[in-house]
């Protein structure tokens, strides 16, 4: 089938604004918006500028938004899309653009600092590793399936109107250690969340799970963390 | 690198980013909110008439009697309803595990609502046989 593809153009250099040019390719159904995007570029328009590396939907560069909605384009088929005559694809939103469809992610790792990334656990570490049960396991399974590919955050309408809130993503990273039996830093990150540009800017309106490339239910664990700072001891 | 004013991002965004079922909750509990913000405006107006006397609020009342009037409050119920049902929503996502099931909590409010609704536009238009409102529901509360 042949396909439109509408792609939002802006090269920093020569353009002042940016703007949408269309390109004509044959797909099938079964390819991947993905493909027809190397299609552009390796056939008939080589200044064309996007992220991608493994192809596969593990390293999370090549997030964008096809037809008004974030997804990975290496996970998006074209028989899956609702339109597939013409497919417009944009850089994610709210995020500076460098060159087409490439955004500058700086802010968004920022805010992944702020919540503290990493194990907070003074204890002097086991001969061996530090155990977990496997239910202290499966609490944390799911958000650590994040490849931080910036789907969510990008789209969520509340980070639109509030470029200060830590996000979906930064969040969902904050439950991750949180509720880890392994960490101590519990009660530090809980007051860090606990601020009208942390978890209670979440408005529950769940873009980001429709957005989440590896189907990872964000809001849900935000909602735990909400209740973990309501119920906490002072 | 190419940046959008904050504010007209925003609003672009809203329009132009696809609505799913949660997005359109969201939206809609924004503008019944400011629709009830509005209500509370022209609610305070017609009870500052109280101060000239009952007559002066009799005379307000006998306006809202009016079927037009009696139809906005029917739209207006409907903007209470669904804030309340939607509010109620929120509250079991955000303190229960809503979150697992928020698209069927929204279709259940919003049936429920429907519901309600209409039995509140059957009660508001042909309830009463002189269409009075406010005896019928002070008699239905009383």
């Amino acid at each position: 089938m042949k396909i439109k593809l509408r792609l939002f153009r802006y090269n920093p250099e020569t353009d002042t604004k940016p703007h949408y040019k269309t390109y004509e390719v044959e797909a099938d159904k079964k390819e991947k918006v993905l493909d027809l995007l190397h299609r552009v570029k390796w056939e008939q328009d080589g200044t064309l500028a996007f992220r991608r590396s493994c192809a596969h939907g593990i390293c999370g560069s090549c997030a964008m938004t096809v037809n008004g909605e974030n997804m990975l384009t290496c996970e998006a088929l074209i028989g899956n899309l609702k339109k597939q005559h013409t497919i417009t694809i944009d850089p994610l939103p709210s995020l500076p653009v460098i060159k087409d469809l490439i955004v500058n992610m700086d802010t968004f790792y920022q805010k992944y600092t702020v919540i503290k990334p990493y194990l907070i656990n003074n204890n002097p570490p086991p001969p061996t590793e530090r155990l977990q049960s496997m239910q202290e396991q499966r609490l944390i399974d799911e958000s650590t399936w994040c490849i931080m590919c910036g789907a969510c955050s990008t789209s969520c309408p509340s980070n639109w109107s509030n470029p200060d809130f830590l996000g979906p993503a930064a969040l969902l990273k904050a439950y991750r250690f949180i509720f880890d039996s392994r960490d101590d830093g519990a009660g530090e990150r809980l007051n860090i969340l606990d601020h009208s540009d942390g978890v209670w800017r979440c408005r529950t309106i769940f873009n980001c799970v429709e957005a989440c490339p590896k189907e990872i239910d964000v809001t849900f664990h935000l909602s735990q963390l909400k209740k973990a700072i309501v119920t906490r001891e002072i | 690198m190419y940046e959008k004013s904050p504010t007209n991002e925003w609003i672009s965004n809203v329009v132009r980013y696809r609505k799913f079922s949660g997005s359109w909750a969201w939206l809609l509990h924004r503008i019944t909110g400011l629709g009830l913000t509005v209500y509370v405006l022209v609610h305070i107006n017609t009870l500052a008439s109280l101060q000239e006397g009952p007559e002066a609020f009799n005379a307000k009342m006998q306006v809202f009697m009016q079927p037009h009037w009696l139809f906005a409050a029917w739209i207006l119920f409907g903007l209470v309803i669904y804030h309340t049902l939607n509010g109620i929503r929120i509250v079991i996502i955000d303190f229960g595990r809503g979150a697992k099931y928020h698209k069927q909590l929204l279709y259940g409010a919003i049936a429920v609502g429907l519901v309600v609704f209409l039995w509140m536009g059957y009660i508001i238009f042909f309830g009463h046989s002189d269409h009075d409102f406010l005896s019928y529901a002070v008699s239905f509360f009383s």
